[in-house]
């Protein structure tokens, strides 16, 4: 005879899981509000590029991030500033957000699209997010070095901030030359 | 007083409760293993905790039936974010019938004979043997010296003492686990060693294990890992390095899907060959180390974080 837990028991757990019923992707910011949200009453432009094979490769050495930026997801306004929307690896699922770069390369938004991990919310507090207003590409932007740590969610704040650090190798590298 | 089946039915109604009930709650927070055996740095940030319950089978030795289960219903809890705690009740069912074919374990003029873990040397003539019931408890700490997230090595100290039916036990690990791609990709180690006293016969047999545990997973979806784990066993005679009695290999693959409010790992390893030396040379046959161990190990585990 072999031991088996209850199967009603068992069910009742299943059915548990299946009524807590928070597995489902949620979109907490679209892109249009989130264009309002950094650029208000701004009209932005999409402005897709290439990215050279030689950027690409920067950007992943000053990043560490591997995962591909869609350079699709590119707007600029008429002023000079731009709005890049970018995906970085969450603990099981993408973390989707908006940086906004002014005309003088400085950081003037990050918002958090999506988030859809157990623990690590603080990163779409404002005040974490707050540390990222006014750096340029001339910062660090580095987990632990002039980006505090979230403690026990490690791994959502230091992608966030690697992501960031990514798309200001290619405002650098790229953008800041575009007209 | 209830029988031992009794406790055990019992034992099994009130964690599956437990699970269910958590599962109904308000659920926010979660921690996982995405290794079947080897334990990885990734631990309940403060103040969290965390409901795991684990089935395991060891099926199949040298002839007959040998089903060895064990269920650990675990509670996890986050003491700071870098140290772990959490407590174990062990339960175990035993399915044994005519398995082993060494004559040195056959030695009662029976061949098969009936034997291996969990059983007492008054079965080795029967043509089957039962036992079920909860086991014991287990303690557990784990303490993340450095976190692989933000290092190129994360480094962590487990330690578990157990005190059980079929075995007392002392068991510590040194984790290590390095991240590659994102994070992406984990290779993890452990390096294990545990003391133990076997209560389950009329002799009881003191021995040490030493076993090196490595493997990878990959993140192959969102939610999703996949990857494969290698363990290399070692028993020693008594308490001690000095007088190695098995060795043996187990390689096999693990499954793993997460969501924020629970997540499964399923994972199997197969015994690709071992030896014994004496005094352990009864437990051997085919190139193979019988004892707790079969052709085939599967485990389940499921987590739900409140």
């Amino acid at each position: 005879m072999v031991w088996k837990p209850s199967s009603l028991l068992a069910g009742i757990s299943i059915l548990g899981m299946t009524v807590s019923g928070q597995i489902v992707a949620r979109t907490y910011v679209s892109t249009e509000e989130v264009k309002q949200i950094i650029f208000p009453g701004e009209l932005l432009t999409h402005y897709p590029i290439k990215i050279s094979k030689e950027i690409a490769v920067e950007m992943k050495k000053q990043s560490s991030v591997s995962h591909a930026l869609d350079p699709d997801k590119i707007w600029k306004t008429a002023h000079g500033a731009w709005l890049v929307i970018d995906e970085v690896v969450g603990k099981h699922e993408m973390i989707k957000y908006a940086l906004g770069i002014n005309q003088r390369g400085q950081i003037v938004g990050l918002e958090i699209m999506e988030y859809n991990e157990s623990y690590g919310y603080e990163v779409m507090e404002k005040k974490w997010r707050g540390q990222f207003l006014n750096k340029t590409s001339k910062d660090q932007i580095k987990l632990n070095h002039d980006i505090e740590n979230i403690t026990g969610a490690t791994l959502s704040s230091k992608h966030v901030t690697d992501g960031v650090k990514r798309i200001m190798v290619l405002y650098q590298t790229t953008l800041v030359a575009v007209r | 007083m209830f029988s031992k089946s009794q406790q055990c039915k019992k034992a099994l109604r009130v964690s599956s409760v437990l699970i269910g009930f958590f599962c109904v709650s308000s659920l926010t927070l979660a921690g996982e293993g995405n290794f079947g055996w080897i334990y990885g740095l990734d631990l309940q940030p403060k103040g969290k905790a965390e409901i795991e319950q684990k089935l395991q089978l060891v099926r199949g030795q040298a002839a007959g039936t040998y089903d060895y289960w064990q269920g650990r219903t675990e509670l996890e809890y986050g003491l700071t974010n870098d140290i772990q705690i959490a407590g174990y009740l062990n339960s175990y069912s035993i399915n044994s019938a005519k398995n082993y074919t060494n004559p040195e374990a056959c030695d009662q003029g029976v061949n098969p004979c009936t034997g291996g873990y969990g059983l007492p040397g008054s079965a080795n003539t029967l043509d089957q043997y039962h036992a079920k019931g909860i086991d014991g408890i287990s303690l557990e700490s784990i303490w993340r010296i450095s976190n692989p997230v933000t290092s190129p090595v994360g480094l962590g100290i487990y330690l578990e003492p157990t005190l059980g039916r079929l075995k007392d036990a002392f068991e510590g690990r040194i984790i290590l686990q390095s991240n590659f791609l994102d994070d992406k990709l984990q290779l993890v180690s452990n390096i294990m060693f545990e003391v133990e006293k076997l209560k389950f016969d009329d002799d009881v047999i003191e021995e040490t294990v030493f076993d090196i545990l490595a493997g990878f997973t990959y993140r192959i979806a969102p939610k999703w890992t996949a990857g494969l784990e290698y363990r290399f066993h070692n028993d020693f005679d008594g308490y001690g390095f000095g007088n190695q009695t098995q060795r043996a290999h187990f390689l096999g693959p693990n499954l793993h899907y997460a969501t924020k409010n629970w997540w499964l790992t399923l994972a199997m390893r197969s015994q690709i060959g071992g030896q014994c030396w004496e005094p352990g040379t009864a437990e051997c046959s085919d190139g193979k180390v019988w004892d707790s161990h079969g052709n085939n190990e599967y485990i389940v585990k499921v987590g739900v974080p409140f």
